[in-house]
């Protein structure tokens, strides 16, 4: 049953283009403890993909494992295959810190530094040497605020605190930070879980927006904000993958009786 | 057999049993502020005794009583010519004259029926030296200076003279030749054995000197352990084991790092004894686990979330570690750093092992010269049998008190000003 979708992941991507990461048969440990069993996904450019599942079914886990950030769990351990653009990211040969900037992250809780809007914008391009002077620093934080549609509402204010904004500009500012280093990949963990209705339709709107322009994973614990931000959607149930499709075709013709169970709101 | 349960009567809230709880739980709020009231009110009766014993007995301390003493000079035997004390030849012409003698004979002649030159501090002829240095037109007639009175004189001029000098000191009132007045001797001098002539410059400086080779040592030392072990050290049996060990170490009875250090720094380096830098040495010991566990403790408190943020987006841990949760953990480190040190600097046991409590009688001129230290330095004057050491020993806890307030409050100020909250 739960290599059946392994193989519809294959049939499912776009046959056009290559996914921008792939994962193969990948099992994380925190110590004993088994999280993820065997789960295969592809990742592709033009999707925003959707993780959902009750909580506790490895989903943040496994958004974690695409751009290692379970390296700083101490117990942690991942087994399997995932790439990057064909590259494998577990490999010795990968640099942690550039597949960070290439895969960015928001978390769940709006964490900007507390430093100045500028300032939490500025540093990744700053850490990673991307502005060749002063005024294009400049550029690059005011683009990235842009799209992430927080520039009218902070542009007068560049050097107030990032952590004196609201909620929902915070994760924003979060959103923007990411983009500044001119990221491939954004992987989001629950972006909107700490948020209210509005501040919440005002980042599923900029995931639309952001869609095309680089490949987009969220994590979600809300069924219909995955039906109304994305493509594909991915079932996670006790550290598997359930089944993984089409967004449309999940969330009306499940093939599996647990998703149906799952999305019509029997558990979860 | 299941008999129905029996039906439950509606909660009297205002039944007998009902007023009698909600009376005791206000007397049980009651009680319970009263006595956290009166554990304050203890504790800051108790401080307001300690500063105020300490302001009665040193405020005294801080003043000197001074004698007009008239002296004609061209008829002292003191031979000195107003030209020579021009210019460059001006202190050794000085040191070359018998001022110490002339002031003598000028108190015995003033005051030879009541004490003469008994009457004078040790150190009066210095302000006559003084004087005449400020200005040598003085020689050409009779002139009048304040000297410093003797002990006896000075302490019955405070109102703890004997009888007979009681009755000097009268005599002496009524002629209009006493003054009291505030004295920098007490915040510039150095040890002495004539109490009118002691000061805490030189135990100051000593205190400064061995904080400042503390700091230097504890606190890179402590702040890199404590980063290596919260950052980046595993959690296993070892790393266990060395945080038994520092708490320890924090807990060790401070006579203990004195023997360590007379051990290792005076016997088998042989740094020099009673100086500075193995008193700062000693102290770092001592002072380091206090850093280490202070600085674990905020950097504990950097929310892990901004570790997260900066990792996500590509910064490598050093990054991390020296962009992001060093500057927000550092008004923590501070005030534990400040607080260790203030305990350092008020630390007496260590550095009596280590031979700083000699008689220095000269303020050290940098962390090899031999010195003493604050509260050394009032242990040794506490043991002083002259009664003139009790107010000194008193504006010596002033002056200590108020620089680990000083040190306290800029703790307090750094933590406010500078702590981010979230």
């Amino acid at each position: 049953m739960v290599s059946l979708p392994i193989a519809d992941a294959a049939t499912h991507a776009t046959p056009e283009t290559a996914p921008k990461m792939t994962a193969r048969h990948v099992n994380v440990y925190y110590g004993a403890k088994q999280a993820i069993d065997d789960v295969s996904i592809d990742v592709g450019m033009d999707n925003v993909t959707a993780f959902i599942g009750p909580s506790g079914c490895g989903k943040s886990t496994f958004l974690r494992t695409l751009n290692r950030m379970n390296d700083t769990v101490a117990s942690a351990r991942v087994e399997g295959t995932i790439t990057l653009d064909g590259e494998d990211i577990y490999a010795s040969s990968m640099d942690v810190v550039q597949l960070r900037a290439r895969v960015g992250m928001v978390f769940q809780k709006p964490n900007p530094f507390p430093k100045s809007i500028f300032e939490n914008v500025a540093y990744g391009p700053r850490i990673h040497g991307l502005a060749a002077s002063k005024a294009d620093l400049h550029q690059i934080v005011e683009k990235s605020l842009r799209r992430a549609g927080l520039w009218e509402e902070v542009k007068d204010r560049l050097t107030d605190s990032g952590t004196a904004l609201s909620g929902g500009q915070q994760q924003r500012l979060c959103i923007a930070r990411a983009i500044a280093v001119d990221p491939e990949v954004i992987l989001m963990d629950e972006p909107c879980s700490a948020l209210d209705p509005i501040a919440t339709a005002k980042i599923e709107e900029l995931i639309h927006e952001l869609r095309g322009r680089y490949a987009i994973v969220i994590v979600t614990h809300n069924m219909q904000q995955a039906a109304r931000v994305s493509q594909k959607t991915a079932f996670f149930h006790l550290g598997h993958l359930v089944e993984y499709g089409d967004t449309s075709s999940i969330f009306t013709t499940p093939r599996e009786t647990r998703t149906k169970d799952y999305i019509t709101g029997r558990y979860g | 057999m299941n008999s129905p349960a029996p039906a439950r009567r509606p909660t009297d809230w205002n039944s007998a049993a009902m007023q009698a709880r909600i009376r005791r739980r206000y007397a049980a709020e009651r009680r319970f502020r009263y006595t956290g009231l009166a554990a304050m009110l203890l504790s800051a009766a108790f401080l307001a005794f300690l500063l105020v014993t300490m302001a009665a007995n040193g405020l005294r301390g801080f003043t000197v009583t001074e004698i007009r003493l008239p002296i004609d000079f061209p008829r002292s035997t003191l031979f000195l010519d107003p030209a020579a004390l021009k210019g460059f030849g001006a202190d050794a012409a000085l040191a070359g004259a018998d001022i110490e003698g002339a002031t003598a004979r000028a108190a015995d002649q003033a005051f030879g029926t009541i004490g003469g030159a008994r009457l004078l501090s040790d150190g009066a002829w210095l302000s006559v030296r003084n004087a005449i240095r400020h200005d040598p037109a003085i020689l050409g007639g009779r002139a009048e200076i304040f000297v410093p009175a003797s002990t006896a004189l000075d302490l019955a001029a405070k109102g703890h003279g004997t009888p007979e000098m009681d009755a000097t000191r009268a005599t002496l009132a009524a002629k209009g030749a006493l003054r009291t007045r505030i004295s920098t001797t007490f915040l510039t001098g150095s040890d002495a054995t004539d109490p009118t002539l002691v000061g805490v410059w030189g135990a100051f400086k000593g205190s400064l000197l061995t904080m400042l080779v503390t700091l230097l040592l504890a606190f890179p030392v402590g702040v890199f352990a404590a980063l290596y072990l919260e950052e980046y050290a595993p959690r296993n049996r070892w790393t266990d084991l060395i945080e038994v060990s520092i708490n320890n170490l924090a807990a060790v009875p401070s006579i203990i790092f004195g023997l360590l250090g007379l051990a290792v720094f005076l016997n088998m380096m042989h740094l020099p004894r009673s100086a500075p830098l193995v008193g700062g040495l000693t102290l770092a010991l001592m002072t380091m686990p206090v850093i280490v566990i202070a600085g674990r403790n905020a950097i504990k408190a950097v929310p892990p979330s901004i570790r997260d943020a900066a990792l996500g987006i590509g910064a490598s841990r050093v990054q991390v570690v020296f962009h992001h949760v060093l500057p927000l953990a550092l008004p923590g480190i501070l005030t534990g750093t400040i607080i260790g040190m203030a305990r350092a600097l008020g630390e007496t046991a260590p550095l009596l092992m280590i031979g700083m409590r000699a008689f220095i009688a000269s303020p050290p001129g940098g962390i090899t010269d031999p010195a003493t230290v604050l509260p050394v330095q009032i242990f040794l004057w506490s043991d002083e049998v002259s009664r003139g050491f009790v107010e000194k020993t008193s504006a010596a806890i002033i002056v200590l008190l108020a620089f680990l307030m000083l040190m306290n409050g800029l703790a307090i100020y750094l933590r406010n000003r500078f702590e981010t909250r979230w």
